[in-house]
């Protein structure tokens, strides 16, 4: 995205109304499956265009990670998607989430191996090759990880970035959720990523259940993770931040304040 | 991250049965075999194939654990009435009856699951109306996608007859149906 867009949100049906009450919005994403094949983009997504917001569509079932070559109609749709909403760029992670013909449900780590980039890189290709506008990809975050990783996670997003142009949708939440996992500094990871190729960056809330921090996208932001963002924005501030909620939605002035949080932790103006 | 769920308008078309699951015994694929091995770590995670060699069981575990939870609600989504009456045993319920099935979309996941506790007489009679208002609506054979029926249907619920006619669905209370809530 050219300039910046500050801090946006997550569309989703559910809280639809009280994303069109955000006086500032500039920019939200729109999870890219749940826009219709043929005619035209939902109301609320209109109205938002008709205010000059970006929409974003968000891919989730892409499967760029996966060995096999990414389906051409989940392609052709993500590129009809971008031009339903006249999209700045579209994003999709750095994930699988079918094997053959079985669906994981869920976006599934990669080995960090060179097989493993030569498989995303060929797949990123291809959907370059089809869509009108820029892709960012988002590295995940994996609650296991592959037993033989052959590149530092650094090494891997940083790997596929070079090989395909692409632009980097971090994830602050993804980082703290690995780190903390892994028992590894969040903050290195954030010296070791080319943060000048960061498109946005996604922000959300998670949750530790077993000793085990899951990125829920249904509980408040931990306070470690807007400290994060003041870590990155220290480094190299990033054009736009979006939160991300996709349930257990809380009332209107407790997501006002996660968006507050977020353009306080960042920097940029307020849009509520 | 997020993931979405298969829908009968606007989503992606549904998806194909699933193969078989992992055609390949744990630790028997080579490393350089990338497609095998995703497809070994999705039986693990989905069909309750062993977890390959070399990853942690228990990291794994807790995955398929939280896709499970995920999936639960996905599908309650889709069939609300189906998890309002199983309450807080619907994520278990979900969870053990999908626990080795992969999902073949939200809608079909709930369908195959409120059948199962149909036939189990397991149903409150809100939703077996919800299951009979679908089967009014759909053409389901369980191992394809459901598809739009054509012609006028006519499926019995609880107390009441649900009858589709032209894509419309119309329920009607019998004479002398009594308890809805049993």
């Amino acid at each position: 995205m050219t300039g910046a867009y500050g801090v946006g949100i997550g569309w989703r049906p559910e809280i639809s109304g009280f994303v069109a009450g955000l006086p500032g919005l500039r920019f939200v994403e729109v999870v890219a499956e749940s826009l219709p094949h043929s005619g035209p983009a939902p109301a609320a997504l209109a109205d938002l265009r008709a205010r000059d917001v970006a929409v974003v569509p968000h891919g989730v079932r892409l499967s760029l990670g996966g060995a096999e070559p990414v389906d051409p109609a989940r392609v052709a749709h993500l590129a009809h998607a971008a031009a339903l909403v006249d999209a700045p760029l579209v994003s999709e992670h750095i994930a699988f989430v079918r094997a053959g013909d079985v669906e994981a449900g869920h976006l599934l780590p990669l080995p960090r191996s060179r097989e493993a980039v030569a498989a995303v890189v060929g797949n990123v290709r291809r959907t370059q090759a089809e869509l009108p506008v820029p892709i960012a990809l988002e590295p995940i975050a994996a609650i296991f990880d592959w037993p033989d990783d052959e590149l530092t996670e650094a090494q891997f997003i940083t790997e596929i970035l070079d090989q395909t142009g692409a632009l980097l949708l971090l994830d602050i939440a993804n980082v703290y959720a690995n780190a903390r996992n892994r028992d590894t500094d969040p903050v290195d990871l954030l010296d070791r990523l080319p943060l000048d190729r960061v498109a946005y960056v996604h922000v959300a809330g998670g949750a530790d259940h077993g000793g085990v921090y899951h990125d829920t996208h249904t509980d408040p932001i931990p306070a470690e993770v807007l400290d994060l963002i003041g870590e990155l924005c220290a480094r190299h501030r990033p054009p736009a931040l979006l939160l991300e909620r996709d349930g257990n939605y809380p009332a209107g002035d407790v997501l006002r304040a996660e968006l507050d949080a977020v353009a306080t932790a960042s920097g940029y103006p307020t849009v509520t | 991250m997020t993931a979405g769920s298969v829908q009968p308008g606007g989503g992606p078309a549904p998806l194909p049965p699933p193969a078989p699951a992992a055609s390949h015994p744990p630790g028997s694929v080579q490393h350089g075999d990338l497609a095998a091995r995703q497809a070994e770590l999705v039986a693990a995670l989905v069909a309750g194939a062993p977890v390959p060699a070399g990853f942690d069981e228990r990291l794994v575990g807790i995955a398929r654990g939280a896709l499970l939870r995920k999936r639960a609600g996905d599908v309650a989504r889709h069939w609300p009435l189906l998890a309002a009456g199983l309450g807080t045993d619907w994520t278990a319920t979900f969870a053990r009856f999908a626990a080795t099935r992969p999902t073949r979309g939200s809608l079909r996941d709930g369908w195959d699951l409120a059948r199962d506790l149909h036939a189990a007489a397991r149903l409150t009679g809100p939703a077996r109306d919800e299951l009979a208002a679908r089967e009014a609506t759909w053409h389901y054979r369980g191992t394809d996608a459901p598809r739009p029926r054509r012609l006028p249907a006519l499926r019995r619920g609880d107390g009441t007859v649900v009858i589709q006619f032209a894509g419309r669905v119309h329920t009607l209370t019998l004479p002398g149906a009594t308890d809805r809530s049993s």
